[in-house]
């Protein structure tokens, strides 16, 4: 089954998950700001600003949740391989996240119905509750999606299979058993869950996985879980800023300028701690753990030397940055070894008799083979992804560039405010200035996480679980899921209701009431 | 207690509180979209600020239905691999069915509260009964499930053939008796809700039209019930005796329950002519009691098995998850969480619907 569509398909949905998760992030923190000032000063226009943006934090959360919805059926529907490592490795967060999920809608709906008729202070203790439920939620979702890029727990498995990947942790699997599943779907020729949902398999294979919280201890899932999620925050902010500096653009209301302030403040210091602290260290997970995309983000096709990017990356100049001419050699490392010389190595004949799977028909497959196919999978894409990432890390200097110049325009800092004002000038008026500074935020934000996430997720392919799983392994086996109707019904869905979400999104922002006379007259 | 035990526990706890919110929600929203079509149509003020009202409940109920729609996802994934990954190999158009109504169904309410009153009378009108009809698209895709599971139908086609079974789970002959029994009985609730709401508020007209809903559609269910209870004799012998001999306690209970239901409903139709009778009160609770009793007649009846063929049943125990040791502390805890969030949303709803902190005309903030 070509499972490209299905590819294309569930990356929709994440993309727009994201746009969602991003707001859910980013507007507690905003509301809170107004919340604090309202409380602070007592002036009402913080109060109305902050119940704005409730009504949108709601519909938004709405559309995060179906759309959260989707992805998670598109795991277990459309990848139903995956329920495996649900059960495994991802049961710990997955099951947690169910905490932060019922009490995340639960705190929410109580600070909706309780904001403006307690004091701030209560509604900001609430609020607080509820964000910090959200962010445990993003928490634990990106350490499941951690684990698909840095399996943590399977120890020397993926290096086995091809030489130039690390150690993922602590050996915390029973490699017979976990081999003999992944050589029982390459028998076969079919997806893993074929075998997955055979009745009474799991009591006959046993105990896979030896320590159930193994995935939430990856150092990988620690640094993404900060970047992920201060992204989110700072696309959030950024969003409620450039609506907030829109309306003043438009109206030239001094009161709308009063709200982008302490917005853009806090945009500021959070792009430093993300830009140049977060996201170095988030990058060097990906040089220690996920090689080839490292060598696709920089074009390594051959291993070269670039003093700055060794010393970012390796934290020494003087290390070559190793390309995929260093893994091919890696490969052949591997000699004439096979499946089935594995396979007799780890006594698999065993675990594949009680799969009831003939494995005979790979044995003779040279892993050095396998090996090498997979790089040049990987290989070609080497273009888009070292495009893609240039152009993440370029414009999200602009941003950050952009966040620094309008904090300056608002803090009296010696020397820098007055070059501040004259940068922002160059730009037209003072509406004009904040209106389109804001924008180049949004714009370094928003462009940076949506290429991010692209480098992220087509950087491990070929494989979906790095190093050891194909998406083919984990696609549904239901013939017609790739078929036109089937698809096109899925995209009309999604695309339906998004495009009409983020449709309601902006009346709920922007417009007035028109039609209440009815409701006006019933109730009085 | 073992964890495949807590595994059938907290999955049959969590379809019932799912199954008790959804009830609620799929008939209340139905009456709402009427309401507010009523007051588009005919311009009378009261039908408008009905509608108002009883979507209340619905906005504070809908996201928390949903959130045990996914604790369902989550245990069955967990600690029944086998079944979930089984369901969506066979039940793939039922359940892309019902994953696309609540892609419809959940933004639409957000959408049609904060645009009431922003967008034109028509088109808010459209947008309900989008809200509205596209929940019903729900159980339509999940009732499959539970039709496959008392009498697996399109499964031992997909095991006997390898092929996938397409739209065959709808000729289950299981199927459209629960389908057609769930919907009359989720408006039967919204209406029974209702009432019950709307005479606390000494809305009379609300509890005239509330009770009239759930007391109509509560005969629709004394047909389809008798009949599904029937068919499941047939088709179901194993759950059928289950229901009729250990879980008979529990039958009985239901069926006194409806028994009264019925009574008070009848009395309360004719009483409210006249007078505002104080037992309607309760008719909202006894609807919602009866749908978690006959939930745990229609699953929980099954233990020890998950799947029933004939007189053969297939042990919930083939379907868990032994892949590793699950951690039960961990699952205590996420229990206990669950229970906070329950009270979290109780202080909510009271303080939404009863302390009316929604108000009924929003406030302008432009």
């Amino acid at each position: 089954m070509d499972v490209e569509p299905l590819l294309r398909l569930s990356a929709l949905g994440i993309y727009f998950h994201a746009i969602y998760i991003s707001l859910t992030f980013g507007l507690p923190v905003a509301i809170g700001v107004m919340l604090w000032l309202w409380g602070r000063t007592g002036d009402s226009e913080y109060l109305r600003a902050a119940k704005l943006m409730t009504m949108v934090l709601v519909v938004n959360f709405a559309l995060g949740a179906i759309a959260g919805t989707l992805v998670e059926f598109g795991l277990v529907q459309v990848w139903p391989g995956v329920n495996l490592a649900i059960a495994t490795f991802a049961f710990a967060p997955l099951a947690l996240e169910l905490i932060a999920f019922a009490n995340e809608i639960a705190f929410l709906i109580l600070f909706v119905v309780t904001l403006g008729r307690v004091r701030a202070v209560v509604s900001m203790l609430i609020l607080a509750v509820y964000a910090v439920f959200a962010y445990f939620s993003g928490m634990l979702i990106t350490t499941v999606n951690s684990w698909l890029q840095a399996p943590w727990g399977v120890g020397p498995l993926a290096k086995t299979l091809y030489p130039f990947m690390p150690e993922y942790g602590p050996l915390a699997v029973d490699v017979p058993k976990l081999v003999a599943v992944k050589a029982g779907a390459m028998a076969m020729g079919q997806p893993l869950s074929i075998l997955v949902q055979q009745p009474g398999l799991a009591e006959k294979v046993g105990i896979v996985l030896y320590d159930p919280l193994v995935a939430m201890v990856s150092p990988y899932a620690i640094v993404s879980i900060f970047h992920n999620i201060l992204a989110g925050i700072l696309i959030g902010m950024a969003i409620a800023a450039a609506g907030w500096a829109y309306r003043y653009y438009k109206t030239g209301d001094p009161k709308y300028l009063k709200l982008v302030k302490p917005l853009i403040i806090v945009i500021a210091i959070l792009f430093v701690i993300q830009t140049p602290i977060v996201s170095h260290f988030m990058g060097r997970a990906v040089v220690e753990y996920n090689p080839t995309k490292f060598a696709l983000m920089e074009g390594a096709k051959e291993t070269f030397n670039n003093p700055i990017i060794a010393l970012i990356a390796y934290h020494d100049p003087n290390k070559p940055i190793l390309g995929f001419d260093h893994f091919y050699a890696k490969c052949e490392e591997l000699g004439e070894t096979t499946i089935g010389d594995i396979a007799s190595a780890l006594g698999l004949g065993v675990y594949l008799g009680a799969l009831g799977v003939d494995a005979s028909n790979i044995a003779g497959v040279k892993l050095k083979d396998v090996c090498i196919a997979d790089l040049q999978k990987a290989e070609r894409l080497m273009l888009v992804v070292h495009y893609a990432y240039y152009a993440k890390v370029i414009t999200a200097i602009i941003g950050g560039l952009a966040a620094a110049t309008l904090f300056f325009y608002f803090i009296k800092v010696p020397a820098l405010n007055p070059l501040a004002v004259r940068v922002a000038s160059l730009l037209g008026d003072e509406k004009k200035r904040v209106f389109l500074l804001t924008l180049l935020v949004l714009a370094g934000t928003v462009i940076p996480a949506v290429l991010g996430w692209y480098v992220r997720e087509v950087g491990r392919k070929p494989w979906t679980v790095y190093g050891l799983l194909y998406p083919e392994e984990l696609a549904t086996p239901v013939p017609y899921a790739t078929s036109w109707p089937f698809l096109a019904f899925a995209y009309l869905v999604i695309l339906a209701v998004n495009i009409g979400g983020l449709l309601a999104l902006y009346i709920v922002a922007t417009r007035g009431y028109k039609f209440l006379e009815l409701l006006k007259r019933g109730v009085s | 207690m073992d964890a495949v035990f807590i595994g059938f526990l907290g999955l049959g706890l969590s379809v019932t509180f799912h199954v008790l919110f959804t009830a609620m929600t799929l008939g209340v929203g139905l009456i709402s979209a009427w309401s507010r079509h009523m007051a588009y149509k005919t311009g009378d003020p009261w039908y408008e600020v009905f509608a108002r009202k009883t979507f209340k409940l619905l906005i504070v109920s809908e996201l928390f239905s949903g959130v045990w729609g996914t604790i369902i996802t989550v245990f069955l994934a967990g600690f029944f691999t086998a079944l979930l990954t089984l369901a969506t190999n066979t039940l793939f158009i039922p359940l892309a069915i019902a994953v696309a109504s609540i892609m419809i169904r959940i933004p639409a309410i957000a959408a049609s509260w904060y645009t009431w009153g922003k967008i034109s009378p028509r088109s808010h009108t459209m947008l309900m009964w989008i809200m509205a009809l596209s929940g019903f698209g729900v159980p339509l895709g999940f009732r499959a499930i539970f039709a496959e599971i008392n009498y697996p139908h399109a499964i031992t086609y997909y095991l006997q053939t390898g092929n996938n079974p397409g739209f065959m789970p709808y000729t289950n002959p299981l199927f459209w008796t629960l389908y057609l029994h769930t919907v009359a009985a989720v408006i039967s609730v919204g209406g029974f809700v209702i009432a019950s709401l709307a005479i606390l508020d000494r809305d009379v007209r609300g509890a005239q039209l509330g009770v009239k809903l759930g007391f109509t559609l509560l005969i629709a269910q004394l047909a389809f019930g008798p009949l599904y209870w029937l068919s499941l004799s047939r088709y179901s012998p194993l759950l059928f005796n289950a229901v009729n001999t250990t879980y008979a306690p529990i039958l009985a209970v239901k069926l006194v329950t409806v028994a009264l239901l019925a009574v008070l409903g009848y009395k309360a139709l004719k009483s409210l002519e006249t007078s505002i009778p104080g037992n309607v009160k309760w008719l909202g609770p006894l609807a919602l009691l009866a749908v978690a009793l006959g939930e745990v007649l229609n699953d929980g009846s099954r233990y020890p098995n998950m799947v029933l063929m004939d007189n053969e049943g297939l042990p919930v125990s083939l379907f868990a998850n032994f892949y590793m040791d699950i951690p039960l502390p961990m699952v205590y805890m996420i229990l206990a969480f669950l229970v906070l969030s329950i009270v979290v949303f109780t202080v909510a709803a009271y303080y939404a619907i009863y302390r009316r902190f929604i108000a009924e005309v929003p406030e302008e903030l432009s």
